[in-house]
């Protein structure tokens, strides 16, 4: 399907939009670094240089070098941002304690998130970072980028930041790391008005959606994520932007089982694609795998010998379900049984296919670790058809999720924990959907589910008193 | 709207805390107005919000309101 933008699009033109010079940008030597010392003894952040894996450390001292040696008219916040950082934490190693203060009141006009307030709590001895304000910007689609953006966006934040930042956070976006808090509105109007560039989530809000590579270059994907997370972006802007969410909420969207941006494992919603047809084989295909003449799993693991490929072994025998077998030399696959764990497909990508009427699968729950350990999320709709503009994911799952989650859920309460303090019969009856056997691992194994008598057949009878004569509280 | 604008700031000046979840506001709206509904009290918080009376407190995880001029403010 053809991108169709909700406005406009700029083209981005760093030749226009660039605020250094070619000088200006490479303005030191390699000489100059390794002579170079910060204002700060910091010998313990100078060990984590010496690791097998690029330090972040060996990155911030060529930022503060690269500052101390621009004009002082060309950046907006103090030159010395990044040795104060280092300095700080160099003294929160030895003290073994933080000294960012939590929180804080800072935000661009109408917005509630995007901009997280830090404050440094020894303010004298590092004036530099009395403020370091993060600011989220929401990352495009995919993560695809010009080098005009990105070079565009690195310019503005060296001038009014402290030209450091995380590519990407967690939920995706690009981190500018530090700021003071009067550089917050004209950061946001460069974006908003030049870069065309809106902020991401932070807070009790929902956060930047997040979607894997999806249909723009992977022919796995089942759905196109890439629009259903601009859709859903641009959908849900007043959520994202004004809090009013017990706690955090994401979205993340994976074109297939795969699970690229690992939504099963981090989103309170996590949309997979899924096919609900059959695995589409090309016969010819496995025999030239199974005869050697295409390498199996892409190429991958090409750099040890592991023997010639074997189709038993390395397929068959390890699909989840045993839905496979061989049958007169012929791959064959029970596709009712199938549990889409792509493990054959990925090995054999040229043979074996998802198939071709695609939706997605819906789960809700997952979160990292904060007040009951981390939790998975639960595969709570199977298969549900996913066409723009998505009505129906919206109408039937979207929203009647929010309003029991911001009716029930308590402050700061996830909806995986929701879901756990008032069980899965709950949740179904939210949305209105049936207990499928999709639902469970295997069957009588799930404790979360209870009939309730009109559901049964022939009712039942109950005597409380007989049974508790035998179970004792 | 003035309605429920009014309650959340009646909640927000007797309160005798200075940061409130969005939860506590939509209880204390819906205390005087019961009919009133989250969209709506969510809509005149952030009115408040525009009109800068109630200010937005966030950890970066969390986000809370409180009453401009109260509590922690941009000074700290």
């Amino acid at each position: 399907m053809a991108f169709e933008p909700k406005e406009v699009q700029k083209e981005l033109k760093y030749e226009e939009l660039r605020i250094y010079s070619d000088e200006e940008l490479n303005n030191y030597t390699e000489e100059e670094l390794k002579d170079f010392k910060i204002k700060h003894d910091i010998p313990m952040c100078e060990d984590l240089e010496s690791g097998p894996w690029p330090s972040f450390v060996a990155d911030a001292k060529r930022e503060a070098l690269h500052r101390r040696k621009l004009a002082d008219d060309r950046m907006l916040i103090e030159r010395d941002v990044v040795e104060d950082l280092l300095g700080q934490l160099e003294l929160s190693f030895e003290h073994g304690e933080t000294h960012w203060k939590h929180g804080g009141i800072v935000g661009v006009f109408g917005y509630g998130g995007g901009v997280i307030g830090r404050y440094s709590d020894l303010q004298d001895q590092f004036p530099s970072i009395a403020h370091f304000h993060t600011m989220r910007v929401n990352q495009p689609a995919s993560k695809f980028y010009t080098s005009d953006y990105l070079r565009s966006i690195c310019d503005l934040w060296e001038y009014r930041g402290s030209g450091m930042m995380n590519m990407h956070g967690s939920t995706g976006d690009i981190i500018f790391l530090g700021t003071f808090t009067e550089q917050l509105e004209p950061i946001f109007f460069e974006l908003g008005h030049k870069l065309q560039q809106d902020l991401g989530g932070s807070g009790s809000n929902l956060r930047t959606p997040s979607c894997c590579i999806g249909k723009a270059r992977c022919e796995w994907s089942c759905i196109d994520t890439q629009d259903m997370c601009y859709e859903l972006t641009h959908y849900y802007q007043d959520e994202l932007h004004r809090p009013a969410f017990p706690y955090k909420f994401k979205f993340k969207f994976d074109g297939c089982p795969n699970c690229c941006v690992a939504s099963i494992a981090r989103a309170d919603m996590s949309y997979i694609g899924t096919w609900r047809d059959e695995i589409r084989i090309d016969h010819e295909a496995v025999r030239a795998y199974m005869g050697g003449e295409i390498a199996p799993n892409g190429g991958a693991h090409a750099g040890k010998d592991w023997g010639k490929f074997d189709v038993q072994k390395e397929v068959i025998d390890l699909c989840p379900t045993k839905c496979m077998g061989m049958e007169d030399g012929k791959l064959v696959i029970d596709n009712k049984e199938c549990t889409r764990c792509m493990h054959c497909i990925n090995v054999m990508p040229r043979a074996l296919r998802p198939g071709t009427d695609t939706g997605v699968s819906i789960l809700f729950g997952a979160k990292a670790p904060i007040l009951e350990g981390a939790q998975m999320s639960l595969l709570t709709i199977p298969f549900i058809k996913c066409d723009p503009p998505y009505d129906n994911i919206k109408e039937n799952v979207i929203e009647p999720i929010w309003d029991w989650w911001m009716e029930e859920g308590k402050n700061r309460e996830r909806l995986g924990e929701l879901i756990q303090r008032q069980g899965i019969k709950k949740l179904l009856e939210v949305l209105n959907i049936p207990p499928m056997p999709q639902m469970v691992r295997e069957p009588r194994s799930n404790p979360y589910i209870f009939w309730k008598k009109e559901d049964v057949p022939g009712d039942w009878d109950r005597d409380i008193n007989d049974y508790r004569s035998r179970h004792k509280r | 709207m003035d309605d429920l604008k009014q309650a959340i700031l009646d909640f927000a000046e007797s309160s005798k805390k200075t940061k409130f979840y969005f939860k506590d506001i939509q209880n204390a709206a819906q205390k005087v107005y019961p009919d009133a509904n989250k969209r709506d009290i969510k809509k005149a918080a952030t009115a408040l919000v525009n009109e800068e009376k109630l200010v937005y407190f966030s950890t970066g995880s969390t986000t809370m309101y409180g009453l401009k001029g109260r509590g922690q403010t941009e000074d700290y």
